[in-house]
């Protein structure tokens, strides 16, 4: 059983960036995606994303899983932007009619006469990749930075050392869960159990039973955590000292002024030019 | 006179919520740099008693506590864990869960950071315990790249970089291969001879215990019945079968010989003074050993072929060659024994036969079918398998419902499930536990669910892997002895396990594993005295076999004994070997 923390393997600047630059890049672009409502925008900020993603190593198995993890929730966007979001799309582009893509036949039962609108569609992709950006800059920060680098930038970032050391603790033990969610559903098909010849629901139910070992596990797990926490002295108090220290460096500062940069130019930009707006110029190429 | 580092006057503890007293009216002292023992079988109260050296109990558990422990002069009622961290280093049994940073300067810096010591003092200390544990120029490994030997070692390194008073290790070998408790005890011993540490050590490492310790501490129930001397407590084999703790062997042979009549004026502990003694009994007479072995008397007859191996390599995702080319035939009715070091490929080799892998090439047939055509629930209810930790092994809420788990899977009538569960749940003496939940169980009897669980699909063949780690010698003893009655009942086992002084009275035939590679495999007795190939993957045999070939060297004669009986065999009243 590894209980190794899933980090890169790969040099690049961001394993080299201390953490709390890093986190700050990762609150300006959440800030960012949140006010951007164009979806060419969106799109190609959701792509540099992912290409830091895939350029600083961060596992492609791990980033497909959470696209297939999304993809019910993005269709449903999809359909509910697409038939239901009429009246803020017409009141974000101004037009008094939408462009209907399809209809449903009348005669369907509840959904028959809706109309699903070019707009509404646009909007919805423009929320898909909102959220793709700020679901994937999660793992380009957490997965560049090691756990102790982790709990020594929170601490120096003003946040409770306790606080800290939980949410690290926290990420320690999710590769562990799965290992054992794996270990438990092994015991099942030693026991007949035929997960190939089932149905998805018939597997969903395989894993919901599996939660209430997982949950008894884990909390065996905390109480043993918190014991060996305490023979090490540990109090939650955060004047304690530090092996590593945390200083920045100028790649540091300058990536800390490049967003501060950027978070301004993006909000100006957007109040003044529509930059990123829903229907802006930035959309003029679609509708 | 050399003081007091643990001064423990009358202490009985009691859990929240537990019926009777955990710990009771204990009192003791321990020297600075002694190495006390602590032995007692599972449930006597030694993590307990452990826990209560560093105030974990009763400030963190709770429940009722009386009387009074003092370290290095300071209560533990009085003194914050944390202050107490400082003069109490604690090594847990399990390597896993005590590391909890990512590299293994981090693992020895973080109990330092909260003692509040400087960074350049941290800094100084760091390679001088990593030196002390012989694990120098590790600094920035990940301890998850550490072997189970190694990963006790840091812990024991972090323990000690605090420069506590007290070390106290609670089953620190228990989980780990042969290899690895041996590097944890050379380690402690070196600590404690060279550097001077105080050591309080709990294990049922008999043989080990022996060796290291000053003094030993039998606790039973929760009362300590006798401190003294590794020669005294280990030569009162009494007192120690009443315990259900396992003596060394060679004391269980010396006290065999002296049952026969044979003077014996001290029973040995350690295996050199064994030798030693064996040499002055023997030398007391010329005449030489008939003993006369049958080696085929309890070897089953060969049933069909059940499983064929030819050629078999597997090589894991990440690029590790753990199978090389293994050829193994297993027929029906079978007992065989797979043992080697860890990493030796045991593991990886019944996996296949379970289908959990797929041979990356080779054959393997299982009753005269390709592998790969069979399914692992398939599989399942011919082969079943008993993996080593129990807890991983047990996902339904009552005792019951665990057992008839597999039969609902395999779709029997109900009529079936209910008769099976009964009888399965029966035949383990589980029945009255029937509406419990697994877990609230005893770790002996979650093991017996896990079997009553398989042996409810009836299968042919069983797995049992490492069914004695973490058990104490009842309990180990407890699983072999169903091992043996399924045996008998015609079925095949196979059985993985480090413990090989267990195994004699059960097993017909070694498998010796080392490198994924088969290094030999024979009866046991040929396998046991092999002792050049069982060294060579890190085993050595057990004393009993070591005293057999001590009187094979001095009578210039080959004495294949296998078991403390087999060697007291040896000898009759008359005082020598016949």
């Amino acid at each position: 059983m590894s209980m190794k923390f899933q980090t890169v393997e790969r040099d690049s600047i961001f394993t080299r960036l201390d953490f709390r630059p890093k986190i700050y890049m990762m609150l300006v672009l959440t800030v960012v995606a949140l006010i951007w409502e164009s979806p060419v925008v969106q799109l190609s900020l959701a792509f540099l994303i992912l290409l830091a993603c895939f350029l600083s190593g961060v596992k492609m198995k791990f980033i497909r899983t959470i696209l297939l993890i999304m993809v019910p929730f993005y269709v449903l966007l999809l359909f509910t932007h697409g038939f239901f979001n009429i009246s803020q799309v017409k009141t974000l582009t101004g037009r008094e009619e939408l462009t209907i893509l399809f209809s449903i036949p009348q005669n369907w039962f509840l959904i028959g006469g809706l109309n699903f609108s070019l707009e509404g569609f646009w909007y919805g992709i423009n929320t898909i990749f909102k959220t793709l950006t700020i679901v994937l800059v999660v793992p380009l920060v957490i997965f560049t930075t090691d756990l102790d680098n982790i709990i020594v930038g929170m601490v120096r970032a003003k946040v409770p050392y306790k606080l800290a050391f939980i949410f690290s603790a926290t990420l320690r033990f999710f590769p562990l869960l799965f290992s054992e969610i794996g270990m438990i559903i092994q015991a099942q098909r030693l026991r007949g159990l035929a997960m190939e010849k089932m149905n998805i629901i018939q597997r969903v139910s395989v894993y919901a039973k599996v939660a209430v070992p997982l949950i008894l596990g884990a909390m065996v797990q905390s109480q043993q955590l918190e014991i060996v926490l305490q023979s090490k002295a540990f109090s939650g108090d955060p004047d304690r000292t530090y092996l590593h220290e945390s200083i920045l460096s100028k790649l540091d500062y300058f990536v800390l002024i490049f967003f501060t940069v950027f978070l301004i130019a993006a909000f100006v930009s957007w109040a003044v030019w529509g930059f990123g707006a829903f229907s802006g110029p930035t959309d003029s190429i679609l509708f | 006179m050399r003081e007091n580092i643990v001064e423990i006057e009358n202490v009985s503890y009691s859990y929240p919520r537990s019926p009777g007293m955990v710990l009771s009216e204990i009192s003791l002292e321990i020297k600075k740099g002694e190495f006390f023992g602590l032995i007692g079988p599972t449930g006597a109260g030694k993590t307990t008693f452990c826990c209560a050296l560093n105030g974990i109990v009763p400030q963190f558990y709770g429940g009722r506590f009386f009387g009074k422990i003092a370290i290095a002069g300071l209560d533990t009622l009085d003194h914050p864990i944390s202050i107490l961290a400082k003069h109490v280093g604690q090594v847990y049994e399990d390597p896993e869960t005590q590391l909890i940073a990512t590299s293994v300067e981090n693992e020895i810096a973080f109990a330092l950071e909260n003692l509040k010591v400087p960074r350049e003092e941290i800094m100084r200390r760091i390679p001088r315990v990593l030196e002390a544990v012989r694990l120098d120029g590790m600094e920035k490994k990940h301890p998850a790249e550490l072997s189970g030997g190694q990963k006790q070692r840091l812990a024991i390194a972090a323990a000690l970089a605090a420069q506590p008073d007290l070390l106290v290790l609670d089953e620190p070998t228990s989980q780990l291969d042969p290899i690895g408790a041996q590097e944890v005890f050379s380690t402690v011993y070196k600590l404690n001879k060279e550097l001077g540490m105080t050591i309080l050590m709990s294990s049922h490492a008999a043989e080990e215990m022996a060796e290291y310790a000053d003094r030993i501490g039998l606790l039973s129930y929760g009362k300590m019945l006798l401190v003294d001397t590794p020669d005294r407590v280990y030569s009162d084999i009494p007192l120690l079968l009443e315990n259900s703790l396992r003596v060394p062997q060679v004391a269980s042979t010396f006290y065999s010989i002296q049952k026969k009549g044979v003077p014996i004026s001290k029973i040995p502990v350690k295996l050199e003074e064994g030798k030693q003694a064996i040499r002055e009994l023997v030398q007391k007479n010329d005449t030489a050993c008939t003993l006369k072995i049958d080696d085929t008397s309890n070897v089953s007859k060969k049933g069909e072929l059940l499983i064929h191996v030819k050629d078999l390599e597997h090589v894991y995702p990440d690029g590790t060659k753990a199978l090389h080319g293994v050829s193994l035939d297993i027929h029906t009715g079978e007992y065989v024994l797979i043992v080697g070091q860890n990493g030796a490929g045991k593991t990886t080799l019944v996996r296949h036969f379970l289908n959990l892998l797929k041979p990356t090439s080779g054959v393997l047939n299982i009753n005269g079918v390709d592998s790969k055509k069979l399914t692992v629930s398939e599989l399942a209810s011919h082969i079943g398998y008993i993996a080593q930790n129990p807890d991983n092994q047990i996902f339904n809420m009552t005792v019951w419902d665990e057992v008839s788990f597999a039969l609902k899977n395999l779709k029997f009538s109900k009529e079936e499930i209910l008769n099976r569960t009964e009888e399965s749940l029966n035949s383990m003496g589980l029945l009255e536990f029937k509406d419990r939940h697994p877990l609230a169980l005893p770790k002996g009897d979650r093991a017996r669910v896990v079997i009553a669980a398989i042996l409810a699909m009836y299968p042919d063949t069983i797995i049992f892997d490492e069914p004695t780690t973490g058990q104490d010698y009842k309990g180990s003893q407890y699983i072999l002895d169903i091992s043996r009655k399924l045996h008998k009942m015609g079925k095949t086992v196979i059985v993985i396990t480090h413990h090989l002084y267990l195994m004699p009275d059960y097993a017909e035939r070694v498998v010796v594993m080392g490198k994924g590679s088969i290094l030999l495999d024979a009866p046991i007795r040929q396998a046991y005295l092999d002792t050049e190939k069982l060294n060579s993957t890190f085993l050595s045999p057990p004393q009993a076999v070591l005293l057999g070939k001590e009187i094979s060297r001095i009578k210039d004669q080959e004495f294949p004994l296998l078991t403390p009986i087999e060697v007291a065999d040896c000898f009759s009243k008359n005082g020598g070997a016949i």
